[in-house]
């Protein structure tokens, strides 16, 4: 058992569960001390030593499964597809099965373990022969779905599969000469055929479950990748639900980052001043000590989101994005335009997430089938709202700056720079198309702190990151 | 009395003694406290707020017939509020009242340098055990009889608190430099809670045994309710929890924990209610959902299965506490 465990465990390694030295060893005493009678308790003893995440629990579950009871099972769902092939019930099939033994033992008919095991349908001697196997043909190798063929074969001549059928065939006429009843004979010949494809699934069911073991997160982390790499622009409903998991993620990512932040400034220096003047009434004696606290940096936020037609799909996700952000920080004022502005701050905080999304698209707050006009807006937000921007706000832009050959009126980005801490844009266009057109990137661009192009989740986390750093 | 053992013998053990005290666990609870028993490792238990983390080491101490000693963790607790700290107005206040006592010790001292190496001498009188403060953790490690301890969420806290928590979770022992390392007469039984405000660090993690609890299964739920809430009727019991059941289900902002199902449940005893109807709801749905938005929700998810809930009734009487959930 311990060399299955030291196994399973570099199983769980390789699917990328991180299982330290020490974490193993608690592995160890724990099974130790609780056996092996109880299964549930076997695996929780395992869960609870060696896997300390709990997103990694899934996986650990699934491999669990796969590892000490894939072969098992396997074996059995081939006792079932027994009966169905012969259509028996259960006793039926045991009665089959003991009529056939009686008959060898009558006939005195000497048969290899393996076909004894096969025709006696011995799940636990199966097992153990199809373990064997697997490990004398190294299955465990495998690697891709295309070995699987390889190592199938490989196996199968390590089980013996050809002797065994020229065993099976040399039994069947056996019977055929032991003068039976025919329709009994008919059906002990459709048996043994059936018993010899039942292996030959048995052994290409045991490599795939080995090719499972080592493959399943790999396939997940590949769609979890692929899908962070796609663009807003196309996405189906299934993506858009799974985008939306990886935004509240990402909230709570930046809310850790900023938590830890603001937990390192807990305690200032021993404040002289101050522990003197609370102590003059001990007679300056200093019986209360006193540090200065520091300022905790609030972050505030206001973010101008371009709810034009051209950006209609990304707008969502961006609208999503300012949403989370509102959620996280206090300090947060949602802006969108498309030729004028108008403030979502309020309506963001008051309807939930959809809704209020569905709200500030549908043309209420502001006119959106207008064209775009960022010159107009921009001299929207310098009118009314430039006295909000103080040294510790950071502005973030959201929009593709396609103006329509309107008026640019970039001054008013030098003027909000000039007054903010930082002035961030995210465009959701190629970097390559900016300044071609109608777009006005370029003339926007030399006023901006952090421009960076965000279409696709990886490229919002990687601006989140440098935001909160 | 069984209940005096300072160990469990079985995981079935586990189970009756939480039993005993009121806790309803499943059995891989029930495993894990049975290892962390015998391997004399910390137990941390993540999972979503009010599902019984904190409970789970009350019941333990309880259990086990020790004492708990509770380290609530927050935003900037550190070592002077977790261990232990000097009665800095103490002993400022002994050396004012000893004033005298202390002058008589400098009597005939010739030099400055002579008066410090006489005060020097007595400095130990100063920095005892007289003058210490423990805090939780201190006290766990010191106490005489074996304790539980709880430490509460560890999320909260800094990391270079959880850092800290390391010397003291792998060995036990704590250096105070006036007095040298104390280290633990009997190992604590300490459970860390967590929810999941932040990742712990892998080296904590390692450290401990890992428990997930996730809001229990409708029947374990029902069970729960029957126990702590023994006034309620079985059949209006089985509806408040199909009914929480099926709120978790909805997207909510905060999702109903255990513990305000008990106090629903409470709620509805208390009112003397027999069945869910759409009025009762309505004043009462505010105990399990505490935000605007998700009351909203809840009452239009909730009043179809009401009207089903209604016609079935009607219909027959018989079948009342089938679910009808699916």
């Amino acid at each position: 058992m311990d060399a299955k465990i030291v196994e399973f465990t570099s199983l769980l390694r390789q699917n990328g569960l991180r299982v330290s030295l020490a974490e193993h060893m608690d592995g160890f005493r724990a099974t130790r001390l609780l056996g092996l009678v109880d299964r549930t308790a076997f695996k929780d003893a395992l869960r609870s030593t060696m896997v300390k995440r709990s997103v990694d629990v899934a996986a650990f579950d699934e491999l669990f499964d796969l590892y000490f009871s894939g072969l098992g099972a396997s074996v059995k769902a081939s006792t079932t597809s027994l009966m169905a092939a012969l259509q028996l019930d259960e006793a039926a099939l045991q009665h089959l099965l003991d009529a056939l033994a009686e008959l060898l033992e009558q006939l005195d008919i000497q048969l290899s373990d393996l076909a004894h095991a096969l025709l006696r349908n011995d799940t636990g001697q199966l097992e153990k022969q199809l373990r064997e196997a697997a490990a004398t043909a190294q299955v465990e190798g495998i690697q891709r779905t295309f070995q699987e063929g390889r190592y199938s074969h490989a196996m199968a001549q390590a089980m013996g599969l050809g002797p065994l059928a020229a065993e099976l065939d040399a039994l069947k006429a056996r019977l055929d000469d032991a003068g039976l009843d025919p329709a009994q004979l008919a059906q002990l010949q459709r048996l043994i055929e059936r018993r010899l494809q039942d292996l030959t699934d048995m052994i290409k069911r045991a490599v795939r479950l080995e090719l499972e073991k080592r493959d399943p997160s790999v396939r997940e982390n590949q769609r979890l990748h692929n899908l962070a790499d796609k663009n807003f622009y196309y996405l189906s409903e299934e993506e858009i639900r799974r985008m939306k998991e990886a935004v509240a993620k990402l909230a709570q990512r930046l809310k850790n980052v900023v938590a830890i932040r603001r937990r390192q400034a807990k305690r200032g220096k021993f404040d002289v001043k101050d522990t003197l003047r609370k102590n003059l009434q001990y007679g300056g004696v200093p019986f209360k000590i006193r540090f200065d606290r520091r300022m905790k940096d609030k972050p505030q936020v206001m973010v101008l989101c371009d709810v034009s037609d051209s950006v209609r799909n990304v707008s969502r996700f961006m609208l999503q994005f300012v949403y989370s952000l509102q959620d996280l920080y206090s300090r947060v004022r949602s802006f969108i335009f498309v030729s004028e502005l108008g403030e979502i701050t309020q309506l963001f905080e008051e309807q939930e997430i959809g809704a209020a999304i569905e709200h500030a698209l549908t043309g209420n707050i502001i006119n959106v089938f207008a064209h775009s006009d960022f010159g107009r807006a921009f001299r929207g937000f310098h009118r009314d709202y430039l006295s909000a921007v103080n040294n510790r706000t950071t502005v973030i832009i959201l929009g593709d700056a396609r103006n329509n050959y309107n008026l640019p009126h970039e001054w008013v980005l030098k003027d909000v720079q000039r007054r903010a801490k930082q002035l961030i844009w995210l465009n959701p266009e190629n970097r390559l198309t900016w300044g071609f057109g109608d777009s006005e990137m370029d003339r926007y661009l030399p006023h901006c702190d952090l421009v960076e192009e965000c279409r696709n989740l990886n490229q919002l986390y990687r601006v989140i990151d440098r935001l909160v750093r | 009395m069984p209940t005096s053992e300072a160990t469990f013998a079985s995981i079935d053990d586990v189970i009756t003694r939480f039993a005993a005290q009121k806790y309803i666990c499943s059995r891989r609870i029930a495993t894990v406290v049975y290892l962390a028993s015998h391997l004399e490792k910390p137990i941390l238990v993540e999972g979503p707020a009010g599902v019984g983390k904190t409970e789970l080491a009350k019941v333990l101490a309880n259990a086990l017939g020790h004492e708990l000693i509770r380290l609530q963790c927050y935003e900037g607790l550190d070592e002077a509020k977790a261990l232990y700290e000097w009665e800095y107005a103490k002993q400022l206040l002994y050396t004012q009242i000893l004033k005298d006592k202390i002058s008589e010790v400098l009597g005939g001292a010739m030099s400055l340098k002579e008066a410090v190496d006489r005060i020097a001498l007595e400095d130990d009188v100063f920095f005892s055990d007289r003058f210490i403060l423990p805090r939780p953790l201190l006290r766990a490690i010191s106490a005489p009889e074996p304790i539980v301890l709880l430490i509460d969420e560890i999320d909260k806290a800094d990391s270079e608190f959880e850092a800290f928590l390391l010397e003291v979770l792998s060995d036990f022992q704590v250096s105070v430099p006036e007095l040298g390392t104390l280290r633990a007469r009997h190992i604590p039984l300490v459970v860390l809670t967590s929810n999941n405000a932040r990742e712990m660090s892998d080296a904590l993690k390692r450290r401990c045994l890992h428990l997930y609890i996730d809001f229990p299964p409708a029947a374990q739920e029902l069970e729960i309710v029957r126990l702590k809430v023994p006034q309620i009727s079985t059949a209006l019991a089985d509806e408040v929890v199909s009914v929480v059941q099926r709120i978790r289900q909805i997207d909510l902002k905060k999702t109903p924990s255990i513990s305000e199902t008990l106090d629903w449940a409470k709620a509805l005893a208390l009112l003397n209610a027999e069945h869910l109807d759409e009025a009762l709801l309505h004043d009462t749905l505010s105990t399990i959902l505490k935000y605007e938005g998700d009351l909203r929700k809840a009452q239009d998810e909730l009043k179809e299965y009401l009207q089903r809930q209604q016609a079935q009734r009607a219909a027959g009487p018989a079948h009342s506490d089938k679910d009808v959930l699916h």
